[in-house]
């Protein structure tokens, strides 16, 4: 035992190391480019370098001369054979090369294709474009955009959240506050880079790419190539980080495979570091302004959300987390609205933790704001607000321990040492900061199917569609398996991140745990049922006559009371030396075709907020912040996050996601920022040298609590999602803290050594 | 980060700009043709590549040794650290014409024949010390230069002295509970 595994406490189980551990240590967990391909010819991008106008001329012949160039990819080499992306399922409708219209920066214009990856990098480089510019808006403040409402731009964003009064209320409220929060874009930068690997096996095509849903993949793959979803396989066993970047189908992707079909050959394209910026997705900029009302003694009465978002020119994507925001606490009032931006800018997508991290970092900002109004204890706050029902609908919370987090976190971190005065803890010419804020994200589930093989020897093959990034899923179903088995877990394999695998949903919205653990459960109940029955039912057996349900699985036996058989010996009653067990898990709310769907890359998940109750994980996130007097220098020498996320199935992966989640919150409140040049319209820092994330030295303590809970109306398998709870509310922590440590209170993100001087 | 361009490289990189477009060799694959020799995890190869190549790409493309990540291309991130002649390197930022002579170890090089994993190995596992897995290698290699480098004595120097690896998941405390119990490990050997 060490930090890395906690003991497990009620609830909660044991930290079993993860099964792939080997494999990644010794190089040999195979991430889709490492797949050896014979005859491959390697591509690479050429992309624009304006943000907005046309193209009137590539000029090819220098890069055509480059030994080795076998192909030269564009918009007038499609002949029509690859219909556009459809924003959703992809990651935007702007073709790779489907007209001469730039969008947005570093727009796919060309694909060069060469023998070998030294001559296409070359060629790619020769290659020069002329345009027809033309003024590009950047997004917020910047001239020529469209701001529209979020609700009658995208059919994905319902509703603006709103309850009661909120003009009436704020209006009558003793203590106000009103002020706006900045989060710049994000990108997700996994350290894996972007790749495409594409062959043909007759009509067939095969895809290696890192992918978060292979199914959904399949059918967007195979429409843009107007071929049958079940020609397209899509493999993606290890995924190299992801955090939503590797969800919809990137521009690349059918293009590639179009290629190889054209040229008869495997084609692999890796997207460059500075590529990933402009031709994958990222978090959209957010600007939130809160409007709060609270009575003197800290009850709030009136808050109002309004948010507005950075997208694309054709593509509605939407942000919109006051649908949490709205219900976080017992409000009295609520008036929330979402607004679109659009600009000349890719697409935006889904980045770890979405719509929570930046609009919670809005409302947990403005938390501390009205508790400093208030001269109030942040902590004392939150309880007076704490809420048993959300205030939208006035449906009760299936189970809320958002205070026993903050309890606990705050007696690890010491919070009673901390004095209530901005700028009054010191340690030499180091200025002390402490803050808090809540965690909090929903508690999503989706169908999802999943084949058990149990062979006679007592060994099992667990096979689901669904998608290790990382987390820990393919340790996690292999514990879970060998538990519901009676096995030990080296007797389990686990085979994952395939199409010809059972439909398993994105990995996204932190389901996957909830989702591929119900599958098994259901399916492992069904193994169960027909051993059992079998060991009932024979004649002369110990268990003959016996309830089936008396019969558990321990050790790789049938126990019941006394009476114990061997698997061999019930496999050879059943006559047969092997169990296929298929199985689909379908929610209660979704509709009866919600599997079959899952095949046809459609996903009926259901939120948190759906339902009679609604479902929440939570967590407190203390935060110490040390800041130099003189150089202003910002250190976080501490954090403690305690979380509740129902019952956790490995106390070592659960506590490694929000660890992880915590410092990815580090990076969004101190580090990370994509910077623009406002009159291009183009990304300035666009490699890891300039877009700044924690390197080791820039963390230090990180403390995760796992809080005990049980929640059997979440699901029936009573499981939330950790991977995106971790790094919400980290922001707020963080910037409420520096306000603490210096009475600056900073709001927009990232919060550096510039934003504290002057 | 130590050895990512040595001094003997700069006369070699002067001579390649120097180099008229025209004089380069024509091919179909281009600028193959740079024969060079080297051990890789302790055995001989020899390798016929463009004088572009990378070492990483070398190891990756040539070699079938695909456990050396690339995450950036240009020493920014530090997935593609291997040891060379002992050194951590960063392989991306190496040409392969440049290790002529050299040895060279990956990631595929550390456990034994029989299997038993390096203490560095064992301790990332012990310590939960990476999520998706991808700068594993990278940080593997690193953690035991950084160790032989006499730069794993306390938490601070670890964290220092490993910052040239970017983890995008975040292990970086298991990272440093990893090199921590390795560095004892090791020392024991």
């Amino acid at each position: 035992m060490n930090e890395a595994a906690p003991r497990p406490k009620e609830n909660m189980g044991e930290p079993l190391p993860r099964i792939d551990g080997r494999l990644k240590v010794t190089g040999q967990a195979p991430y889709p480019a490492d797949i050896p391909v014979n005859n491959l010819a390697h591509a690479v991008l050429v992309t624009s370098e304006i943000a907005r106008g046309r193209i009137t001329a590539l000029h090819l012949d220098k890069a055509r001369a480059v030994p080795g160039v076998i192909e030269i990819f564009t918009s007038e080499s499609l002949h029509g054979d690859l219909e556009k992306p459809k924003f959703g399922p992809a990651s935007t409708s702007i073709g790779p090369l489907h007209d001469t219209k730039i969008w947005h920066d570093g727009q796919i214009m060309a694909l060069v294709i060469a023998e070998t990856i030294e001559a296409a990098r070359e060629a790619a480089m020769r290659v020069t474009a002329d345009y027809d510019e033309e003024k590009p808006s950047t997004g917020f403040g910047s001239e020529g955009t469209e701001t529209v409402a979020a609700t009658e731009a995208s059919k994905q964003f319902k509703e603006d959240v709103k309850a009661g009064d909120f003009n009436a209320a704020f209006a009558s409220a003793p203590v106000t506050i009103d002020a706006e929060y900045l989060m710049p874009t994000h990108h997700h930068n996994p350290i894996e880079l972007f790749s495409t690997t594409a062959y043909w096996q007759g009509e067939d095509l095969v895809v290696h790419e890192p992918s978060q849903n292979v199914h959904g993949w399949k059918v967007e793959i195979a429409r843009q190539l107007k071929i049958e979803p079940d020609r397209v396989r899509v493999i993606s066993p290890y995924i190299g980080g992801a955090f939503g970047s590797k969800g919809p189908v990137t521009p690349r992707t059918a293009l590639v495979a179009l290629v190889a079909r054209r040229l008869g050959r495997p084609v692999r394209c890796v997207v460059t570091r500075p590529q990933a910026f402009t031709t994958q997705t990222y978090r959209a900029e957010t600007r939130h302004h809160i409007q709060m009302g609270a009575t003197q003694d800290g009850k709030i009465t009136a808050f109002r959300h309004e948010g507005w978002e950075v997208t694309s020119r054709p593509d509605p994507y939407v942000v919109g987390g006051t649908s949490t925001t709205g219900r976080m606490y017992d409000y009295g009032s609520v008036l929330t609205k979402v607004f679109l931006v659009k600009a000349d800018r890719p697409t935006p997508s889904y980045m770890r933790s979405p719509p929570e991290t930046p609009y919670v970092y809005a409302l947990e900002s403005a938390m501390d704001e009205m508790a400093v109004a208030l001269d109030m204890d942040p902590v004392e706050f939150r309880r007076i607000n704490d809420a048993t029902h959300e205030p939208i609908e006035g449906k009760p919370f299936s189970s809320r321990p958002l205070m026993e987090c903050y309890d606990e976190a705050a007696r690890e971190f010491g919070w009673s040492r901390r004095s209530l005065q901005p700028g009054s803890m010191r340690d030499g010419d180091w200025m002390i900061g402490m803050g808090c804020a809540t965690a909090i994200y929903p508690a999503n589930i989706a169908p999802c199917a999943v084949r058990i093989i149990l062979t006679d020897d007592g060994r099992a093959r667990v096979q689901t569609a669904s998608h290790e990034i990382g987390t820990g899923i393919r340790t996690v179903a292999a514990q879970l398996t060998a538990e519901q088995l009676g096995l030990d877990i080296g007797a389990i394999e686990v085979e994952m991140g395939d199409t010809r695998l059972p439909a398993a949903p994105v990995a996204g919205g932190s389901n996957t745990t909830a989702s591929v653990s119900s599958a098994i459960m259901k399916a492992c109940g069904e193994i169960r049922e027909k051993l059992a029955r079998a060991a009932v039912t024979a004649k002369d057996g110990p268990f003959s006559g016996q309830d089936p349900h008396s019969v558990v699985f321990r050790e790789g036996k049938l126990v019941a009371g006394n009476a114990s058989q061997e698997l061999k010996d019930i496999f050879e009653l059943l006559g047969s030396g092997v169990i296929e067990q298929y199985s689909e898990f379908r929610p209660e709310a979704t509709s009866p075709e919600a599997v079959s769907k899952l095949y046809k890359g459609k996903m009926e998940m259901v939120s948190g907020e759906k339902g009679e109750m609604v479902k929440y994980a939570f967590g407190a996130e203390f935060v110490e912040v040390h800041i130099h007097r003189r150089t202003r220098e910002i250190r976080v020498p501490r954090i403690v996050g305690a979380f509740a996320g129902g019952r956790i199935m490995n106390t070592r992966t659960a506590r490694s996601q929000l660890m992880g989640g915590m410092i990815w919150g580090i990076s969004s409140a101190l580090h990370e920022a994509t910077e623009f040049d406002h009159r291009s319209a183009r990304v300035v820092n666009r490699d890891l040298q300039d877009y700044l994330v924690p390197v080791n030295a820039d963390i230090q303590e990180v403390t995760v609590i796992l809080v005990p809970e049980v929640d059997k109306d979440a699901n029936p398998a009573g499981i939330k999602g950790l991977g995106e709870l971790g790094n919400v509310g980290t922001a707020a922590a963080i910037a409420s803290a520096v306000y603490h440590a210096t009475g600056q209170r900073i709001r927009q993100l990232p919060i550096r050594i510039d934003s504290l001087i002057g | 980060m130590t050895g990512t361009i040595t001094a003997s490289a700069i006369p070699f990189l002067a001579a390649a700009a120097d180099r008229p477009e025209t004089a380069r060799p024509s091919g179909s694959a281009g600028n193959a043709g740079t024969t060079v020799s080297m051990r890789l995890n302790g055995q001989p190869y020899q390798f016929s590549v463009d004088a572009r190549t990378s070492l990483l790409d070398l190891l990756r493309d040539h070699a079938g040794l695909t456990g050396t990540k690339k995450g950036c291309d240009h020493g920014q991130c530090g997935a593609c650290t291997v040891l060379t002649d002992g050194q951590r390197t960063l392989s991306c930022l190496s040409f392969a014409a440049m290790n002529e002579g050299r040895e060279i170890t990956t990631i595929e090089g550390l456990a034994t024949a029989a299997g038993e994993l390096h203490p560095m190995q064992q301790a990332f596992i012990d310590h939960d010390a990476f999520q998706c897995g991808y700068c594993t290698p990278g940080q593997i290699l690193s953690g035991i230069g950084c160790v032989k480098e006499g730069r794993a004595d306390n938490d601070a120097d670890i964290r220092e002295y490993m910052s040239g690896n970017l983890c995008r998941c975040a292990a970086y405390p298991n990272i440093v509970a990893a090199v921590k119990q390795a560095r004892h490990e090791m020392e024991k050997a």
